[in-house]
């Protein structure tokens, strides 16, 4: 699954912290996210998505081997 | 969500305290043969027994308890260490602290394998002495590398 936290977090002009601290999260969880070796629960997932204040599916995609 | 069976965060640091110079005392010891430190106590034993001499059980005996001190200083340094909280525990580090400790128990089964394979005699002895510590140790390694180790590399995203 690939996501695209880090171009809204550009977009919004967040830092990986500011982030962490919105969703109640370590800095290392957003880091893992965005380098793909985290895939988050659907609570994170959730979470994220409404500080972006988009759909889910915008945010988080499949990839071919999902 | 996650399984609670940590210690609130600020018994790590009591850990990194007690297992730092426990650590130390433990290579001390087993670097000099358990001969140049000697602690003779008085100590409660279940069963005991002297080299070629007679066994005790359930009983009071005077040994040395340098040994005792070092091996049970070390484990519970390592468990606070390796069983509380991090500072914002979440769903990631959970899930780290559960890989690792898979990982742990996979490696140090591999290296008890090899060593089983190709270690004979007296130093099989001291390869057991290190593998009754190994997988706390290899735990606290691996999973400080990943959750630490990984986020030096990033940039530093303050000054965006």
């Amino acid at each position: 699954m690939k996501n695209t936290i880090k171009i809204e977090r550009a977009i919004m002009n967040m830092t990986q912290e500011d982030l962490a601290k919105k969703i109640a999260v370590s800095r290392q969880t957003i880091n893992a996210m965005e380098a793909g070796k985290y895939v988050p629960s659907t609570v994170l997932a959730l979470k994220i998505a409404k500080v972006f204040g988009k759909p889910v599916e915008e945010i988080f995609k499949l990839e071919k081997e999902d | 969500m996650f399984p609670q069976l940590l210690l609130p965060h600020k018994y790590k640091t009591i850990g990194w305290i007690i297992l730092i110079p426990a650590t130390i005392f433990g290579i001390t010891l087993l670097a000099s043969n358990f001969h140049n430190i000697q602690i003779k106590a008085s100590t409660f034993a279940l069963v005991s027994d002297e080299f070629l001499g007679e066994s005790h059980s359930f009983s009071f005996i005077k040994t040395n308890i340098a040994p005792t001190l070092a091996g049970v200083l070390f484990i519970i340094g390592a468990l606070l260490v390796s069983f509380s909280k991090e500072e914002r525990e979440d769903e990631f580090i959970a899930n780290l602290r559960l890989s690792s400790l898979l990982w742990a128990v996979l490696v140090n089964y591999l290296l008890l394998l090899i060593a089983f394979l190709f270690i004979y005699g007296t130093p099989f002895l001291t390869v057991m002495i290190y593998n009754m510590f190994t997988v706390l140790i290899i735990f606290i390694i691996r999973f400080h590398f990943v959750l630490y180790g990984n986020s030096k590399f990033l940039p530093d995203e303050k000054h965006n």
